[in-house]
């Protein structure tokens, strides 16, 4: 078990040392990704607008504007959550040509995918506050926990993509059960509807999916200005696991990577 | 001081097949490792016992058939593979030069990817800005330099890649196979370098099936097959049996 640890700490110091080359890739990854088009990254913003808009004006008869703020709270969080998790179980297959033509350590790839998803939900950020400012918001001191939150949902995304990442290293049909699984999660997890405390379906969904629980980080000082403690510590717990299991993953299986992608 | 010393290296690892109802082939190859093991549970041997010893100055070349461990023994020596079994003692700052594709980023510029080769070998951007010149003049790709790295020739990918690695003083080099994409003109300034690089007491592996390249540019020879050393020594007494130490 010492030797484990000691080589995923070893591959997490290396990334550190080398950190100026996945801020590098990372920073234009986003570029690259819209190079050819005429918004560029904008589309991320179009995109996340499309998906607030819809929520809120096709899914609801009679959309209000608190509505609107747990709608963009939620969404913002989700597209991040999402675009984590499904772009990690291919994250190692992608990285192939440095995996195989480097020495660079594993965690420089999955700190990569952290900071290019984390310029990419700047976007997001930005529709959310626009959104927010349109609905006419109340900014109270409670905002501080959702700040809180944001914190806990980046010290958590790094531990989520090596899980993922190496599952899909490992079993490589799961890409496509976890991208299936994803797409039934958004409509499992209330993004666009509500919990008032019914129990059934709905209430199982509610209290038994760890996304709502990192939605509520975020959403429940702004929406309810509430401090939301079972969420906090539902999801410290969650994290704390993950990064147990990344790290055991990480130490173990770092260099049987390069043997299979 | 440079030096290399492996001793008793072993590489195994295991062969994931998928499940399938296909009929599987399993005829052996001429090439490759060994294969052991049956079933889902199929291992390869892809280096077995292989030592040998290098120190400033020494140029290696090494070759054997396809699938010899060329390729292999070069990437347990860069850190890429881990050995299953054996002892590696390398001192010195290693680079590597494999396929062209692998380690560069195919949408950044040339310039770009030199940044990011400098980074990667762990130079700080000053230290990479201030030989950014001398890599562009040595590789001859003048205003191509500012072009996607994708839409080089393997030719101009090589011309870069041997540039960056060699200005950015390894000191010690191993490459795979990747010059055989330069030109001729290229080919002598490339072997220059190679011996003002090994003048200054680093080391160079070569894996090469080209044996005039082998001859010019090496003072030592490896030869693998089925990922065991067959011959290990001076290039002057490469059609000897294998000497004693790749027993």
């Amino acid at each position: 078990m010492f030797k484990i640890l000691a080589n995923a700490f070893a591959d997490m110091a290396a990334a550190y040392e080398r950190r100026r080359v996945w801020i590098t890739l990372a920073t234009e990854d986003v570029g690259d990704q819209h190079r050819r088009t005429a918004l560029g990254p904008i589309w991320l913003l179009v995109n996340y607008f499309a998906f607030a808009a819809t929520f809120i004006f096709v899914f609801t008869p009679n959309p209000t504007a608190e509505f609107a703020i747990y709608v963009a709270t939620g969404l913002m969080v989700w597209n991040y959550l999402t675009d984590c998790i499904t772009q990690s179980v291919t994250l190692f297959e992608r990285e192939e040509s440095f995996i195989k033509g480097t020495n660079l350590p594993l965690s420089a790839y999955v700190m990569r995918l952290t900071l290019q998803n984390l310029i990419r939900a700047v976007y997001a950020v930005i529709g959310c506050v626009i959104i927010l400012v349109l609905a006419q918001v109340n900014v109270t001191w409670d905002w501080i926990w959702a700040g809180l939150g944001l914190v806990i949902i980046v010290v958590c995304s790094p531990a989520v993509i090596a899980v993922f990442g190496f599952l899909g290293v490992f079993f490589p049909d799961s890409q496509f059960i976890v991208a299936n699984l994803m797409r039934v999660a958004m409509f499992a997890t209330p993004l666009f509807w509500t919990h008032e405390g019914e129990g059934g379906l709905r209430g199982a969904l509610y209290y038994y999916n760890p996304f709502t629980y990192f939605l509520d980080l975020v959403r429940t000082p702004i929406v309810n200005n509430a401090i939301p403690f079972t969420a906090i510590g539902i999801s410290l717990v969650f994290t704390l696991a993950m990064w147990a299991i990344a790290i055991v993953l990480l130490g173990s299986l770092r260099k049987q990577v390069a043997l299979i992608v | 001081m440079v030096s290399i010393s492996a001793h008793d290296l072993r590489l195994v690892y295991q062969v994931r097949e998928k499940l399938t109802l296909r009929p599987r082939d399993r005829r052996m190859t001429r090439t490759g490792g060994t294969i052991s093991g049956s079933g889902s549970r199929r291992f390869v041997t892809a280096l077995d016992g292989v030592s040998f010893e290098l120190s400033a100055g020494d140029r290696l070349g090494l070759v054997g058939s396809n699938g010899a461990g060329k390729t292999t023994l070069l990437k347990v020596l860069y850190g890429i593979y881990e050995p299953s079994g054996g002892s590696l003692d390398i001192r010195g700052k290693v680079d590597a030069l494999f396929n062209i594709n692998l380690g560069f980023r195919a949408e950044a510029t040339g310039r770009r990817n030199i940044l990011l080769r400098g980074l990667i070998n762990g130079w700080n951007e000053d230290e990479i800005g201030a030989r950014t010149e001398e890599i562009i003049e040595f590789s001859e790709l003048g205003d191509f330099i500012d072009m996607p790295f994708k839409s080089y020739s393997q030719g101009m990918g090589a011309r870069l890649a041997f540039s960056i690695a060699t200005t950015l003083e390894p000191q010690i080099l191993l490459m795979d196979e990747w010059i055989g994409a330069g030109d001729a003109d290229f080919q002598t300034k490339a072997k220059r370098r190679m011996d003002e690089l090994a003048e200054k007491a680093g080391i160079i592996v070569l894996a090469s099936h080209q044996p005039d390249l082998i001859e010019r540019t090496c003072n030592k020879v490896l030869q693998l097959e089925h990922g065991k050393v067959v011959r290990f020594g001076p290039l002057e007494v490469q059609e000897k049996p294998a000497a004693a130490n790749s027993a």
